[in-house]
């Protein structure tokens, strides 16, 4: 079974791979792939998917407001930055 | 190597100081040819640290590691010290706070000599997808002594600088067996705590259904050291559990007082090699000795652990690695528009098997293959922690081999799914959440060595150190 | 419109909830602060970061629940939406797919000639992103986070809507209920309420047409205008035997007119999965129940109670409960019971509406000045001053917080019901008409009127109308 489509699960991802890459890409998937599909073998009929090992209930915060930074270590990493916002090139919507 | 322990004697005795001890372990670090850290502290940066911690020696206040050189797997998040799970796109990244993990130990007193390289993200299961280049395993194959052999992976750094002896001991992660399997191929200890004992925040996650932290140690009794430091409740990671922890050193070194059951599955022990067996019948004389009652277990899940995790993994993956889009941290490709800036940083910024795995998990995720592989491997996964509780009503704890061979060459191993089986034996326990230890168990036929893994059941930590530390004394691996 | 085409309308409605925090992080929920001042390593979707659920955005979404007759359900799970977009730091968004925590409500809303039921098919909860800003320099955009984990509660209706007019009076009801429930600031300009609009037309008893998404709108103005511009452009594509094409379009505010976003190659595969960083949410019928008695009056039960108990007409009790801050002003000049809840009504409607308009005040403004208003309004019931020099005493109340008791002293303004003083203007106003006398008693009520304004005039205004009217029936018989 192959029906990966590279192109569509790379440009989902925002990966760029080119010819020669997605080849190797899209045969390696498929193998791997095929080797996890054993699974189809085994019955979950009537099985809850399990979310987390856990298996307990979400442990809430109170609506509290806590100033844990600045500004200036929020942007610190920043590969581009002006007047204290992120920047990239113009966004056409 | 000496334990923390006697360590924290010398210290304590004044037979050393704080700053002799940190710079013995730096100088040897500095000399290593191993690989085995991506960045090291020099003892300048770690001034202050050292006089406060010899200042509370000095008035015989000593914290639980005051002093204490330590290796920190380069995917906790370390205030001020890059951070870059190896990787191309977190190269230049120094975060601005500090794990939850790694500020434990500080709060503890210990020294971090520096940042252990890994595989890149955590995947990989022989420390070859680091950016930073392989990371070499200090033992060597007596019948081919020229060739250089991987330390294991993901926490290969930890592993190797422990086994050596540049670090009195090393944090790593484990997700599917980047603690355990690293640990049995460089003969060290390695622990992977249950799920939820420490707190995953400011650890880069790779899957965060399944990471966990965990010590890689010179003997059972410094893992403990480091678990009473590391595992602590935190309000800020939702899967953390706030169960009240136990002291894990309680336990090190005595005998049980109620009698002992351990389950060896046969399923895992069809296709295993005459090394990994060797192991195996060994330890059940030892656990005999130990009048530890040994049952035959079988599981019906273990065929399908890999392919669930296989699953599971990537698919947590793909959306974990979504962030590094070169916008507001990490490596920024070139682009006059904002796709371009994302696909360029992305496809130059990850390796190989990372964008493998980000592929995997995304196909696995997409429309019209949800139900067929993300649902199905969590329906599985279910099955998989029903089979472990269904035999945890039999036994105390379970034994297995931790990995299938010796430590293999550098570049041996080329195609995913072979090394992929590296992490069988470790996966299943991963998958359902349970703690469990590699403890080095002898040498292959190569004088390599291997582990074995012992599991225990949810949060019993303590008795499983308890169990681990009998039988290290019985295997005698490090005399 | 072409009378052969139906409407066939669902909206989704974004919320941002009124919160101090936000939906997983303890940044400040908080509109206009300087850029990227409002957020932390989680909003900014640093390595290793993890969210934790913030109790009161549960709250607001069981408060809602109760208000829109929601179901509430007591599992729900949070899920990763994974796109890219630049004001989306994590690569996806936490919101709730398989397992909203509401589903199945309604509202009632009353159309021209009935009232109609909008069926809700859920509402789950959901964190905002965060702003690009392109206006500032012609080649870079600019990213604002502060605006990213804002909680958000999307109300998504059935396609129950056939018309712009019900549409409007959906979200203007919404937009009340929100606001009495105290679950958002209803602020349309900050983007406090956001709606997308699901439109497609068909022939009548046809099946559903291709519909549209007209995505993220928030005024009420354009809202109509998109569903106006939509509608007659499928009309029209239909007619001309084109077929329409399932879009998702902006309405672009200049020219009124919708347009396709650029769309994608493989785009909407969302690829929506249970986010592994938190756990499902478990909601306790005791904790349903607890929620429940911090709601208080509903703006429809508020409606029924000032028409039945305060005998209010409909038309002025629907403008008062019309927002919150009204019916609490109003509510509070009658709370001690020294005047009569219809007169407060019509006061408030009339001169302290017109003044607050004119001014461009918002009620909030003269919430200090409602026991000063109390006083005058209680000289008006009482008959100390007349209706005229009221609102004259109104506006000085308004403008410069006088007290009303000393002005009317001050200005010699009080209002003269004096017998003795009012009978002797009577009889001297009723010198020389013995015509109008005769008028009158041959059953003329007009020439009442006319005695009225003439002892009126002689009192300079202060004289009390009853008084003069009763005396005059009096010496008249
Ligand atoms: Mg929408
Ligand atoms: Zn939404």
């Amino acid at each position: 079974m192959s029906d990966i489509n590279i192109k569509k699960v790379s440009y989902l991802a925002k990966l760029e791979l080119n010819e020669e890459k997605a080849a190797l890409y899209e045969k390696s998937l498929s193998e791997i792939i095929e080797w996890v599909d054993n699974l189809k073998k085994l019955d979950t009929e009537g099985v809850e998917p399990l979310h987390n090992i856990t298996e307990k209930s979400q442990n809430l915060r109170n609506d509290e407001v806590l100033k844990e930074n600045s500004t200036e270590q929020v942007l610190s990493n920043a590969p581009e930055k002006a007047q204290n916002f992120f920047r990239v090139p113009k966004v056409v919507e | 190597m000496p334990t923390i322990k006697e360590i924290k004697n010398q210290l304590s005795n004044k037979n050393i100081s704080v700053q002799e001890l940190y710079n013995v372990y730096y100088d040897k670090a500095k000399k290593s040819k191993l690989n085995s850290f991506n960045h090291l502290l020099d003892p300048e940066y770690n001034k202050e640290n050292i006089n406060s911690s010899q200042a509370r020696y000095n008035e015989g206040k000593d914290l639980s590691l005051d002093g204490i050189p330590l290796g920190i797997k380069d995917l906790f998040c370390t205030k001020g010290v890059p951070t870059t799970a190896s990787s191309k796109i977190l190269e230049k990244f120094i975060p601005e706070y500090e794990s939850h993990v790694t500020q434990n130990l500080l709060n503890d007193g210990s020294l971090f000599l520096g940042k252990n390289n890994c595989d890149e993200f955590a995947m990989g299961s022989s420390n070859e997808t680091s950016f930073f280049g392989p990371v070499i395993n200090p033992w060597k194959n007596k019948n081919n002594t020229d060739s250089q052999l991987v330390p294991g992976g993901s926490s290969g750094g930890s592993a190797s600088a422990v086994a050596e002896g540049i670090c009195v001991a090393s944090i790593g992660t484990d997700t599917g067996g980047s603690i355990r399997q690293p640990a049995s191929l460089c003969g060290v200890v390695g622990l992977k705590p249950t799920f939820g004992s420490c707190s995953r925040w400011g650890v880069v996650a790779f899957a965060s259904s399944l990471d966990q932290a965990g010590p890689i140690t010179n003997s059972v009794e410094d893992a403990a050291y480091l678990l009473n430091s590391i595992s602590s409740h935190d309000p800020n990671d939702s899967t953390c559990s706030n169960h009240k922890r136990e002291n894990f050193l309680e336990g090190v070194g005595k005998g049980f007082d109620r009698p002992i059951t351990v389950g060896i599955p046969s399923d895992y022990l069809k296709d295993i090699n005459s090394d990994i067996a060797e192991q195996i019948e060994n330890t059940k004389k030892h656990l005999s000795k130990l009048n530890v009652n040994i049952v035959d277990v079988e599981f019906t899940t273990t065929d399908f652990a890999l392919s669930t995790y296989y699953i599971i993994a990537p698919a947590e993956a793909s959306s974990n690695l979504a962030r590094y889009d070169g916008i507001r941290y990490g490596y920024r490709g070139c682009g006059n528009t904002l796709e371009e800036i994302y696909v360029n940083s992305r496809s130059e910024g990850f390796g190989e098997e990372v964008i493998r795995r980000i592929l995997i998990g995304t196909y696995v995720l997409s429309a019209g293959y949800y139900d067929a592989y993300y649902r199905k491997a969590q329906k599985v996964r279910k099955l998989i922690k029903n089979d472990f509780q269904r035999i945890y009503n039999e036994v105390d704890f379970i034994l297995t081999p931790t990995t299938p061979n010796e430590a293999f060459q550098i570049g041996e191993k080329l195609d995913p799914i072979s090394m992929y089986m590296n992490d069988i034996f470790t996966v299943p326990t991963s998958l359902a959440g349970l703690p469990a230890i590699s403890l080095p168990s002898g040498l292959s036929k190569n004088g390599l060595p291997l582990g074995i893994q012992l599991i225990g059941n949810y949060f019993q930590e303590k008795s499983l150190l308890q169990m681990a530390s009998l039988l290290e004394k019985e295997f005698c691996f490090n005399e | 419109m072409n009378n052969d085409w139906e409407l066939v309308i669902g909206l989704e409605v974004h919320a941002q909830l009124k919160t101090e925090s936000k939906l997983f992080s303890s940044s400040p929920n908080q509109f206009g602060s300087d850029p990227n001042s409002n957020v932390n390593f989680i909003d900014a979707g640093m390595p290793g970061m993890l969210p934790v659920m913030n109790s009161g955005c549960i709250e607001k979404a069981i408060k809602t629940g109760f208000a829109l007759n929601f179901q509430i359900n007591s599992y729900s799970v949070f899920e990763r939406k994974n796109y890219f977009y630049a004001d989306l730091p994590q690569g996806y968004q936490i919101s709730q797919f398989e397992y909203p925590i509401l589903t199945e409500g309604f509202v009632e809303i009353e159309t021209e000639n009935e009232v109609k039921k909008i069926r809700l098919e859920r509402a789950h909860l959901e964190q905002d992103a965060g702003k690009s800003i392109h206006d500032i320099d012609p080649k870079y955009s600019f990213i604002d986070l502060n605006r990213v984990g804002t909680p958000l509660l999307e109300i998504v209706s059935y396609p129950d809507f056939n018309s712009a007019d019900e549409v409007i009076s959906y979200l203007t009801s919404l937009r009340q209920i929100l606001m009495y429930i105290d679950v958002c600031d209803g602020n349309m300009q900050e983007g406090s309420l956001r709606a997308d609009v699901n439109l497609s037309v068909k022939k009548p008893n046809a099946e559903l047409g291709t519909r549209c998404e007209i995505k993220n709108m928030n005024s009420f103005k354009f809202i109509r205008q998109a569903i106006e511009y939509e509608s007659k452009r499928q009309i029209q594509v239909l007619e001309s035997g084109g077929k329409i094409d399932q879009n998702t379009l902006l309405f672009d505010t200049s020219t009124g007119e919708t347009r396709a976003m650029r769309s994608k190659e493989f785009a909407h595969d969302y690829r929506y999965f249970p986010d592994p960083d938190l756990l499902p949410v478990h909601i306790a019928e005791d904790q349903i129940e607890k929620v429940k008695s911090t709601i208080g009056e509903l703006p429809q039960q508020k409606l029924l109670r000032y028409v039945n108990e305060f005998k209010l007409e409909k038309d002025i009790a629907k403008i008062i409960i019309s927002e919150k801050a009204y019916a609490e002003f109003f509510e509070n000049l009658i709370s001690a019971k020294l005047i009569h809840p219809k007169l407060a009504a019509s006061w408030l409607v009339g001169d302290i509406f017109s003044f607050i308009k004119e001014k461009d005040l918002q009620i909030v403004d003269i919430a200090d000045k409602s026991s000063k208003i109390i006083q005058l309004l209680e000289m008006i019931e009482k008959g100390t001053i007349s209706n005229k020099v009221a609102k004259d005493i109104l506006i000085e109340i308004l403008q410069k917080n006088k007290e009303p008791v000393l002005l009317v002293k001050e200005l010699g303004l009080e209002q003269v019901s004096d017998n003795e003083e009012l009978e002797r203007i009577v009889e001297e106003a009723l010198i020389g008409e013995e015509d109008n006398i005769k008028k009158f008693q041959s059953g003329s009520d007009r020439v009442l009127g006319y005695f009225v304004g003439k002892c009126l005039k002689a009192t300079k205004g202060k004289g009390n109308p009853k008084v003069i009217n009763d005396l005059l029936i009096k010496k008249l018989k």
